[in-house]
C-alpha cells in the first residue's frame, strides 16, 4: 500500500486544525481542532511506523498514537473546563474576549 | 682642640635653643627666662674662646668646612647648610659671645622690671643667633638668610617701646633703610652666583668656590664689579654708611642694651665681615675698592662732626660708630684687610662698653642729655672709669685698643698712598683728621657728663640746638620728638627698677654689679685686644708668629693679589720719579717685600698682596696720631673743662652748625626726596596699578571665565550632554510604546506568529541545505 495517502491525510487534517486554531471565535471550536491536529500527528506517527519500521513486532508508532491519544483525552478534559469556568464567569466562550493579558 | 671647630654649629644653635625655650617657658621661671639666654651664651661664649684659642695659636690656619644639603635644586646643584671656620669666624665668634654675655648680663639689672622682660631676653638670644648664623656661613645664601634675621631682629629690638609712635617710626625706618640696602645684597649674591655657576661649579653659592673663582680669573670683571658693588651696597645700608646711616642714630629708639649690641657692637659689623669674607673677590677689582674706600671715608670724615653737637649721650656714640665704621670700610678699601676687621674687633669691645656705661649713666640720671649730667664723676667711680677707659681707646690714646687699630688702619692707608694709588693718601689725612674729631667729642662728652657740677634732669628744658633749629622742617621735629620720648622710655624703664624712691630730687648713684660687671669686663677688654694685633705685641710676650694677624688671615688671603696694582705701578712710574722712588726699581720687589706680604721674598712683583705682614709701627703715623690727640683733648678741655658753658662753642659757627644740627640734611632729604615722593607718586601710582590695572585685569579674566562657564552651561551642558540623555531616554519610551502593542493579550494571534515564525525558520533551514 502506498504511503503516501495517509500522509496526505495527515497533512490535510493538520492544516484544518491550524486553521481552526487561528480563525474560530469559538472556544469549543478551537478544542476540536486541537484535536484534529493530534489526531494528524497519530496517523502520521502510525504511517512513518509502517514505512521505516515495516514487520517490527514493537509497533512503537502505534504504541505512541495510544499514548497521544489519552493525553489528548486529558488534555481535552481540562480545556473543556477552562472553557466551562470561562461561560460561568462571562457568559462567553468566545476567544477574542479573552485579552486580560495584554498591554 | 681641632675637633672643637667641627662643633662650631653649637655657638649657632645654643642661642636659639634658648630663644626657643625662653619663649615657651621663659616666663615659668624663677628668673623669667634670662637665665637660660645668660646660660646658653655663656656655654657658646666657652666654645668660642676654645675655638678663637685654636685658632690663635695655629693660625692662619686651613678653614674647616663642612655642610649639610639644605635643599637639591637638581642637575646636581644644591644650596647647603654649613660651616666655615677660620680665623675670621673664629674673631667673630669670640667678639659677638662676649658681647653679647656680658649685654645679657647687663639688661637683667637695666630692663629689670619691664613688662617684656621675658620676650627681651628671648630677642637677644635670637639676635646672636642670627647674627652667628651670618657669622659660620660658608655660602653666601645662608649668610642672607642670617643678614635677614639680624634685620628683623634689630626691628623688633628698635621698636622695643612700640607704645610710641616714633619708636615704630625708628623701627619702620631702620626696617625699610636696610632693606632697601638688602635688594642690593641679593642681586649682588645671584650676580656672583651666576659668575662662578658659569665656571661648572655645582655650589654657586660657596664662599670658598666663589673666592677660588675670582682668584683663579674665572669670573669676568663685569661680574666682579657688578656683584661687589651690589653686595657693598648691602652692606652700605646694614654698617650705617653714608648716605643710608640715617636709620642708626634713630635706632637709639631702642632700650641701651640693645644699641650696645645691635648698634655697636655686632649688627652693624655685618657689613663690614661680609666684604673681609669676600675680600679676595673685592680685591680683583679697583673700581670696587676705591668705592668702598671713598663710601667709608666719606662716612668717617662727616659722620663724626654730627657728633659734636649732640646733646643725646647716645645719638653722640651713634654718630661716632657710624664714624668708625667709615673706618673700617675705608681700610677695607685701601687694602688693609687686617686693619679693617682689627679695627672691627676693638671697636665692638669699646664701643659696647660705651654704650653700657652710657645706660649706666641713663639709669642713674634719667635722662638721655648730657646737658642733665655733669659732675657724675663723684656719683659714679666705677662708670666713669670704664667710661674714660672706654672713651680713650675710642680716641686712640696710647696703648689702648683703638690707638692700635686705628694706627693700623692709619699705616695700612698710608703703605696703600706710598703704592701709587691716591685713595691711600686721601684716606690717611681724613682718617687723622677724623681721628681729631672723635677726640674732641669723646672729650667733649666727658667732660660734660663727668666734670662740673650736677645739673639734674629739668623737664622743661629745651634742647639748647633749639634756638638755632628754627628753620626746621617738620622731619627735625619730628626726630626732636623721638629723642625726648627715647629719654622719656629709659626714664620710665628705669623709675620702676628704682624701688620707688624719689629719684627726681636725689643725687644720682652708682649701678648695681649686674651692669658693673659687664662694664669693667669689657674695659678690661679694651686693652689686651688691642695689643695683640699692635706692634708692642712682641714686647709684652706675644710673637710675631702669633698674632691678630695670623689669627684672622686665611691661605687665601695670603695669595690674594691685586690684579690692578702691577697697571697701577707701571703708570705711577711713568708719571713721577717720586713714586718711582716709592716703589723702589722697576719691578716693585722692595715694595712688596718691605711693607706688602709677609712672605715678601717671594714675590714677583706683578701685583700686591693683601695687607697682612706683621703690624708695622710708623713712627710719622704715630706722631701724628698723638698731636691730633693732645690738641682735640686740649681744646676739649678748653672749652668743657670747667662746666657746660652757658652757649656750647659748636653752636656757634654759623651755618656749619646748622649744617651739622640738621644732620647735613640727610632726614630733610631722605623726607623730601624719598619718603615723600614715594608716599605722594608712587603709593598712589602702585595703588592705581593695584586697584585699577591688576584689579581690572583680575576683574576681566574673572568675567571671561564667567561668561565661558555660562556658555558651557547652556550648550554643552545643557543641549549636548543632557540633551543626549534625554534623547535616549526619550526614544527609549517612543519604541517601547510602539513595541508593547504587539503584547496583545489574543492568543490567536501568538498562534499565528509561532506559526509564521515556524514556516520561516523552516523555509530559512532548508534554503541553507
Amino acid at each position: 500500500m502506498s504511503p503516501l495517502g495517509p500522509l496526505i491525510l495527515a497533512a490535510f487534517l493538520f492544516c484544518v486544525g491550524v486553521y481552526g486554531i487561528i480563525a474560530r471565535r469559538n472556544a469549543v471550536l478551537v478544542l476540536m481542532s486541537v484535536e484534529l491536529m493530534l489526531n494528524a500527528v497519530n496517523i502520521n506517527l502510525v504511517a512513518f511506523n509502517n514505512i521505516t519500521h515495516q514487520g517490527d513486532p514493537l509497533v512503537s508508532g502505534q504504541v505512541f498514537a495510544l499514548f497521544v491519544i489519552a493525553i489528548a483525552a486529558a488534555e481535552v478534559g481540562v480545556g473543556l473546563a477552562i472553557v466551562l469556568n470561562m461561560f460561568r464567569n462571562r457568559a462567553s466562550i468566545d476567544v477574542d474576549d479573552v485579552d486580560l493579558m495584554r498591554w | 682642640m681641632e675637633q672643637l671647630l667641627d662643633y662650631a654649629w653649637l655657638v649657632v644653635a645654643l642661642p636659639f635653643a634658648a630663644a626657643v625655650l625662653i619663649g615657651a617657658f621663659g616666663k615659668l621661671m624663677p628668673l623669667k627666662g634670662s637665665e637660660i639666654g645668660i646660660a646658653a651664651v655663656f656655654v657658646a661664649w666657652l666654645i668660642s674662646l676654645g675655638i678663637g684659642g685654636y685658632t690663635f695659636v695655629n693660625g692662619p690656619i686651613e678653614a674647616v668646612e663642612s655642610s649639610l644639603t639644605w635643599a637639591p635644586m637638581g642637575s646636581g646643584f644644591e644650596i647647603q647648610l654649613g660651616q666655615y671656620v677660620d680665623g675670621l669666624t673664629a674673631m667673630m665668634l669670640v667678639l659677638v659671645t662676649t658681647v653679647s654675655l656680658g649685654v645679657q648680663l647687663y639688661s637683667r639689672e637695666y630692663m629689670h622690671g619691664e613688662e617684656r622682660f621675658t620676650y627681651f631676653f628671648a630677642m637677644l638670644s635670637l639676635f646672636t643667633f642670627s647674627m652667628l648664623v651670618l657669622v659660620v656661613a660658608n655660602n653666601t645664601l645662608q649668610a642672607v638668610v642670617g643678614w635677614e634675621l639680624v634685620g628683623l631682629c634689630s626691628f623688633l629690638l628698635i621698636g622695643f617701646y612700640w607704645h610710641e609712635k616714633p619708636n615704630q617710626d625708628a623701627a619702620n625706618k631702620a626696617f625699610l633703610t636696610t632693606k632697601f640696602a638688602d635688594i642690593g645684597l641679593i642681586v649682588g649674591v645671584i650676580v656672583l652666583s651666576a659668575g662662578v655657576a658659569q665656571t661648572g661649579s655645582s655650589t654657586p653659592f660657596d664662599i670658598e668656590t666663589t673666592i677660588d673663582a675670582a682668584m683663579g680669573g674665572e669670573l669676568s670683571t663685569a661680574t666682579i664689579v657688578l656683584g661687589c658693588l651690589m653686595i657693598f651696597l648691602g652692606a652700605v645700608g646694614k654698617s650705617g654708611q653714608m648716605p643710608l646711616h640715617v636709620w642708626l642714630p634713630d635706632a637709639m629708639a631702642g632700650p641701651t642694651p640693645v644699641s650696645a649690641l645691635i648698634h655697636a657692637a655686632t649688627m652693624v659689623t655685618a657689613g663690614v665681615f661680609l666684604v673681609a669674607r669676600l675680600y679676595p673677590v673685592f680685591a680683583q677689582s679697583l673700581v670696587v675698592m676705591n668705592t668702598v674706600a671713598i663710601v667709608g671715608v666719606i662716612t668717617l670724615f662727616f659722620a663724626g662732626f654730627v657728633a659734636l653737637v649732640q646733646d643725646d649721650i647716645k645719638k653722640v656714640l651713634a654718630y661716632s660708630t657710624v664714624s668708625q665704621l667709615g673706618y673700617m670700610m675705608a681700610a677695607l678699601g685701601v687694602g688693609g684687610y687686617t686693619a679693617g676687621i682689627f679695627h672691627l674687633f676693638t671697636h665692638g669691645f669699646f664701643k659696647a662698653l660705651l654704650f653700657l656705661g652710657s645706660g649706666s649713666l641713663i639709669h642713674a640720671v634719667h635722662s638721655n642729655n648730657m646737658s642733665d649730667m655733669g659732675g657724675m664723676r663723684k656719683y659714679m667711680p666705677w662708670t666713669f672709669a670704664t667710661f674714660i677707659i672706654g672713651s680713650l681707646a675710642l680716641a686712640g690714646f696710647p696703648l689702648t685698643a683703638g690707638f692700635f687699630s686705628k694706627d693700623e688702619v692709619l699705616v695700612a692707608a698710608q703703605i696703600w698712598g706710598d703704592a701709587g694709588f691716591t685713595m691711600g693718601t686721601v684716606v690717611f689725612w681724613l682718617g687723622l683728621a677724623g681721628a681729631a674729631v672723635t677726640t674732641f667729642y669723646m672729650a667733649r662728652a666727658c667732660f660734660l657728663i663727668f666734670f662740673g657740677e650736677h645739673r639734674g634732669v629739668h623737664h622743661a628744658a629745651v634742647p639748647t640746638h633749639d634756638e638755632h633749629a628754627d628753620e626746621h622742617t617738620v622731619v627735625e621735629h619730628a626726630v626732636e620728638a623721638e629723642e625726648a620720648e627715647a629719654a622719656a622710655h629709659d626714664h620710665a624703664g628705669a623709675v620702676s627698677s628704682t624701688d620707688g624712691h624719689d629719684v627726681h630730687h636725689g643725687s644720682p648713684h652708682e649701678s648695681g654689679w649686674q651692669i658693673l660687671v659687664p662694664l669693667v669686663m669689657l674695659a678690661v677688654l679694651s686693652f689686651p685686644v688691642g695689643f695683640a694685633g699692635g706692634f708692642l705685641w712682641d714686647e709684652v710676650g706675644g710673637s710675631t708668629e702669633r698674632n691678630f694677624e695670623t689669627w684672622t688671615a686665611t691661605h687665601d688671603i695670603e695669595e690674594t693679589t691685586y690684579p690692578f696694582a702691577a697697571a697701577a705701578e707701571a703708570g705711577a712710574e711713568g708719571g713721577e720719579a717720586e713714586e718711582g722712588h716709592a716703589l723702589a726699581g722697576a719691578d716693585g720687589e722692595v715694595l712688596a717685600a718691605g711693607a706688602l706680604a709677609a712672605e715678601g721674598g717671594e714675590e714677583h712683583g706683578e701685583s700686591l698682596h693683601v695687607l697682612h705682614g706683621a703690624p708695622e709701627f710708623h713712627l710719622d703715623v704715630f706722631v701724628y696720631a698723638l698731636i691730633a690727640f693732645l690738641v682735640a683733648v686740649g681744646g676739649a678741655w678748653v672749652i668743657y673743662g670747667r662746666g657746660m658753658p652757658a652757649r656750647d662753642p659748636t653752636f656757634r659757627l654759623g651755618p656749619v652748625t646748622t649744617l651739622l644740627v640738621n644732620k647735613y640734611y640727610f632726614d630733610d632729604l631722605g623726607y623730601r626726596f624719598v619718603v615723600v615722593p614715594v608716599r605722594d607718586k608712587l603709593s598712589p601710582a602702585a595703588s592705581w596699578t593695584s586697584n585699577v590695572v591688576i584689579d581690572g585685569i583680575v576683574k576681566r579674566v574673572g568675567g571671561a571665565a564667567k561668561r565661558l562657564g555660562a556658555v558651557t552651561y547652556t550648550t554643552l551642558d545643557q543641549k549636548v550632554i543632557d540633551g543626549g540623555i534625554n534623547g535616549a531616554a526619550f526614544s527609549a519610551a517612543w519604541w517601547s510604546d510602539k513595541l508593547r502593542r504587539i503584547q496583545s493579550g489574543d492568543v490567536q494571534r501568538y498562534a499565528g506568529a509561532l506559526l509564521a515564525g515556524t514556516i520561516v525558520l523552516v523555509l530559512v533551514f532548508s534554503a541553507a541545505r
